[in-house]
C-alpha cells in the first residue's frame, strides 16, 4: 500500500519552492500512483535550456521501495538510456532510502545530467561516443537537448500542426495534446500507441 | 472498540477527527488528500520539524532512536529494515542489527506537546495495526501527566499486557549492540535491578523531589509554543529528567527504554553509557538534544559547565565522535553462514529481547506464547532472561519454556521469496519481504507443501498474514 499521506506532503513541499529548485512533481491522474516530474536541464552542460519530463511510477512498497523513474523526454547521456528513458542511478535501486524523497530522487537525477559516468553506462553507444568523441557526444547531446528538450516555446497551433504535418488527424492531434497538458512528445507517444 | 476517551478534545473535534480517519479510507485523490490536508491544519497544533519522521513525513509516532541517534517511528523503523542482514539507517545510512525499543520519554513528551495531532496518529497507526494482525508495544498513560484520564486506545483484538510497573520501565531489554554477546543479558538484568530508580517515565513529583533538581527552576521554565489556537502545549524539566542524576538531561542516550545523559556513568550498573558510546554502539539522540538547547537554553548551559567541570578534556573530546564507528557484527557474517562456515543466521527473525535481527548464533522460541508472531529470543538472552513483554505485544511469561529451533536453509528461502511473488497480488505489495521478529512460519513451512504458499506470505510480509488466517478477526 502507497503511503498516499506522505505523496501528498511531498507534492506540497516540492510545489512551495519550485522557483528555487526549478523541479516540478505533478500527479498523472487522481490516483498518485502515476506522477510526472520535470527538471530543467543543468546550467554550462549540453542540457542547458531543455525541460526534461520524467515518468515516476510509485511501487505498493513505496516510500519503502524506490519510485520507478524513467526519462519521457529523449535525452543523449551516457547513463540514460536513448530508446526508452531508463535510468541508471544507484540511488534508484539499492541505494535507495525511504527518507529520500522524489524531490530528492529528481534532484539527483539532474546531478546525473551534469555528471556523467560512462565506466557505468546505461546507453553503451552514448558512453562510447562520449569516451572517444568527446565533442560530437556535446554536439548530439545539445542537439537533442534543442530538439526533444525545447518544445515548450512553440505554441499550441504550432504543436497541432506539427503534428497533423506527422500525418495525424487535426482533431485527435488536438485533443491529444490537451490530454497531456500540450507537451508535444507525450502527445505524439498517446497518438503513436492508439 | 475500547474507547475510554475522556480526555481534554472537544467531542466535535472528537467526530472531526473521526470523519476524517474515514476519509482517508477511501481512495486518496489528490483534490481529497487536499481537504484532509486542510483540516488538519485548522485542527491540529503545528509540531516543530524536529519531530517530523523523516521516512513517513509525519509527527513522531512512537518515536525509535537508532544507535547511530536518528529518530523514526516504530513501524517506520521496522519497515525500512533489511530482514536478510545488517539494515542502515534511512537518515545516515549508518549500519545496525538491532530493532531499538520505543523511546518512552519522548511518546510521552509528544503526546503532552501534541495531543490532537499524536491522537490522530495513535487512530491511524491503531487502524493499520489492526488490518496486519500485529502490534506495537502499549505503555501506560504519564499518571501525573496533563492527560492522567486518558487512556491509550487498545485495539479490540490486541493482546494488551497487564502492564506493573515493573515490567513496564524494564519491558524491551537491552538495545545496544555489543561487542561481547553475554553483557547483553546483563544490561536487561542490570535495568531490572535498578528498576526502582527509574522513574523517569513517568517522571511524577516524588521521584523530583528525591533528587535535587529545584523545583522553582522548574516552574519558571515551563515553555510554552503558540499556536494559531492559543497555548497548546507545554514540556517541563520534569519531562526531560535524566533517569540517572534527575536533572535536566543533558547530551541524552536511549538505552532500552530509557533515557540518560552522557556523563552520567554506572546507569546501567555493568557498563556505563560512556562505554557504549566508545564502542560505537549508541549515539547521544540529536533531535531530542536540540529540543533541550532550544528549548531549556539557560539550564542547559548551566548543565554544561557542570560537566565540563567534572570531565576532563580528553574524555570530553572523546565522546565528541560518537557514532562513527561501524557496528559490531561484520557484514560477512551474514554470507560466510550461507556458505557454510559461521554461525547460524535466522533469516527473517528477530530477537524479542534485544532486538537483534536477524538472529545470529543459537535461536530459543518459545513454545507457551500462542500469537502467531511468535517469540524468540537470541542465545545471550535466553541465558541472560530477563521481564520481557514482546516487541509486538505478545504475552510472553517468564515462566514459559524454550526450545532451539534451527535455521532455514537458504535455498528454501529463496524459494519462499519466489512462491510469495506469485500470489501477492492481495497483500500489500511489499516486493521485498518485511522483516519479522520472531515469526514461527519459517519452520511449519517445511511440514507440507500445501501450506507453503500461505507461510511464505505470512513469513515474508506480516501484512499478508490476516489477508490468509484472519479474515473473520480483522474486517
Amino acid at each position: 500500500m502507497i503511503d498516499f499521506a506522505r505523496v501528498q506532503k511531498e507534492l506540497q513541499e516540492c510545489s512551495r519552492d519550485v522557483e528555487a529548485s526549478g523541479i516540478k512533481v505533478a500527479p498523472k491522474s487522481d490516483n498518485l500512483g502515476r506522477l510526472t516530474g520535470t527538471i530543467p536541464g543543468p546550467v554550462g552542460t549540453p542540457y542547458e535550456g531543455g525541460t526534461f519530463q520524467i515518468d515516476i511510477t510509485l511501487p505498493d512498497g513505496y516510500p519503502f521501495e524506490p519510485p520507478k523513474m524513467q526519462f519521457a523526454t529523449k535525452v543523449w547521456h551516457p547513463n540514460i538510456s536513448s530508446q526508452s528513458g531508463a535510468i541508471c542511478l544507484d540511488i534508484l535501486k539499492d541505494q535507495w532510502s525511504p527518507a529520500l524523497t522524489l524531490k530528492t530522487a529528481l534532484l539527483s537525477v539532474q546531478a546525473l545530467l551534469s555528471t556523467p559516468e560512462p565506466g557505468d553506462p546505461q546507453d553503451a553507444v552514448v558512453a562510447q561516443q562520449y569516451l572517444r568523441d568527446y565533442q560530437t557526444f556535446v554536439g548530439t547531446a545539445r542537439y537533442w537537448t534543442e530538439t526533444f528538450a525545447k518544445t515548450s516555446s512553440l505554441g499550441v497551433e504550432e504543436k497541432v500542426q506539427k503534428l497533423v504535418e506527422m500525418g495525424f488527424p487535426e482533431a485527435l492531434a488536438r485533443s491529444a495534446l490537451e490530454s497531456v497538458g500540450g507537451d508535444e512528445n507525450l502527445a505524439l507517444e498517446k497518438l503513436c500507441s492508439g | 472498540m475500547e474507547n475510554k476517551d475522556n480526555n481534554k478534545t472537544p467531542s466535535t473535534e472528537e467526530s472531526k477527527m473521526q470523519r476524517r480517519y474515514d476519509n482517508n479510507k477511501k481512495t486518496p485523490s489528490p483534490k481529497h488528500l487536499q481537504q484532509i490536508e486542510e483540516d488538519n491544519v485548522r485542527e491540529e497544533e503545528d509540531f516543530l520539524d524536529e519531530f517530523q519522521c523523516s521516512v513517513c513525513l509525519d509527527l513522531l509516532y512512537k518515536p525509535v532512536v537508532l544507535a547511530c541517534g536518528h529518530l523514526s517511528c516504530f513501524w517506520c523503523v521496522f519497515h525500512s529494515m533489511n530482514k536478510l542482514q545488517e539494515s542502515r539507517c534511512p537518515i545516515c545510512r549508518h549500519l545496525f542489527n538491532h530493532f531499538p525499543s520505543v523511546c518512552q520519554l519522548l511518546h510521552f513528551l509528544l503526546i503532552k506537546m501534541y495531543p490532537i495531532a499524536y491522537k490522530r496518529r495513535e487512530r491511524e497507526v491503531g487502524e493499520e495495526e489492526k488490518k496486519i494482525g500485529h502490534f506495537s508495544p502499549q505503555f501506560v498513560h504519564h499518571p501525573f501527566g496533563s492527560h492522567s484520564g486518558e487512556e491509550m486506545d487498545f485495539p479490540s483484538n490486541s493482546l494488551h499486557f497487564p502492564i506493573h510497573p515493573q515490567n513496564k520501565l524494564c519491558s524491551d531489554g537491552c538495545f545496544s549492540e555489543e561487542k561481547e554477546p553475554s553483557s547483553l543479558g546483563n544490561f536487561a538484568k542490570a535495568i531490572a535491578h535498578r528498576e526502582d530508580n527509574m522513574k523517569i517515565v513517568p517522571s511524577t513529583l516524588s521521584s523530583r523531589s528525591e533528587g535535587t533538581t529545584n523545583a522553582a527552576i522548574e516552574n519558571c521554565n515551563l515553555i510554552r509554543t503558540e499556536s494559531g489556537h492559543g497555548i497548546k502545549t507545554q514540556a517541563s524539566v520534569a519531562d526531560l529528567v535524566c533517569a540517572e542524576c534527575k536533572k535536566l538531561l543533558f547530551r541524552p542516550v536511549c538505552i532500552a527504554n530509557l533515557v540518560s545523559s552522557v556523563p552520567c556513568k554506572g546507569f546501567l550498573g555493568v557498563k556505563s553509557v560512556e562505554v557504549c558510546i566508545q564502542m560505537g554502539s549508541l549515539s547521544v539522540c540529536l533531535v531530542l538534544e536540540k529540543f533541550l538547547e532550544e528549548h531549556f537554553s539557560e539550564i542547559y548551559a548551566d548543565r554544561r559547565q557542570v560537566f565540563a567541570k567534572q570531565t576532563d578534556c580528553s574524555s570530553s573530546a572523546h565522546t565528541q565522535q560518537l557514532g562513527t564507528q561501524s557496528s559490531s557484527v561484520s557484514a560477512t557474517v551474514y554470507s560466510s553462514w550461507i556458505f557454510g562456515n559461521g554461525p547460524e543466521v535466522h533469516i527473517g527473525v528477530g530477537c524479542d529481547s534485544c532486538g537483534m535481527i536477524p538472529i545470529i548464533g543459537k535461536r530459543y522460541k518459545c513454545k507457551d506464547c500462542s500469537e502467531e508472531i511468535g517469540f524468540d529470543v537470541c542465545e545471550s538472552c535466553h541465558s541472560n532472561p530477563s521481564e520481557v513483554s514482546g516487541r509486538f505485544n505478545q504475552q510472553h511469561k517468564p515462566e514459559h519454556n524454550f526450545e532451539i529451533e534451527q535455521p532455514q536453509c537458504f535455498g528454501e528461502f529463496i524459494q519462499m521469496l519466489n512462491l510469495d511473488h506469485s500470489d501477492d497480488s492481495d497483500d500489500d505489495g511489499n516486493d521485498f519481504p518485511a522483516p519479522v521478529l520472531s515469526d514461527d512460519a519459517l519452520q511449519d513451512g517445511e511440514d507440507s507443501s500445501n501450506d507453503l504458499s500461505d507461510v511464505s506470505a505470512s513469513v515474508l510480509s506480516v501484512d499478508v498474514a490476516p489477508d490468509q488466517k484472519d479474515d473473520p478477526n480483522v474486517s
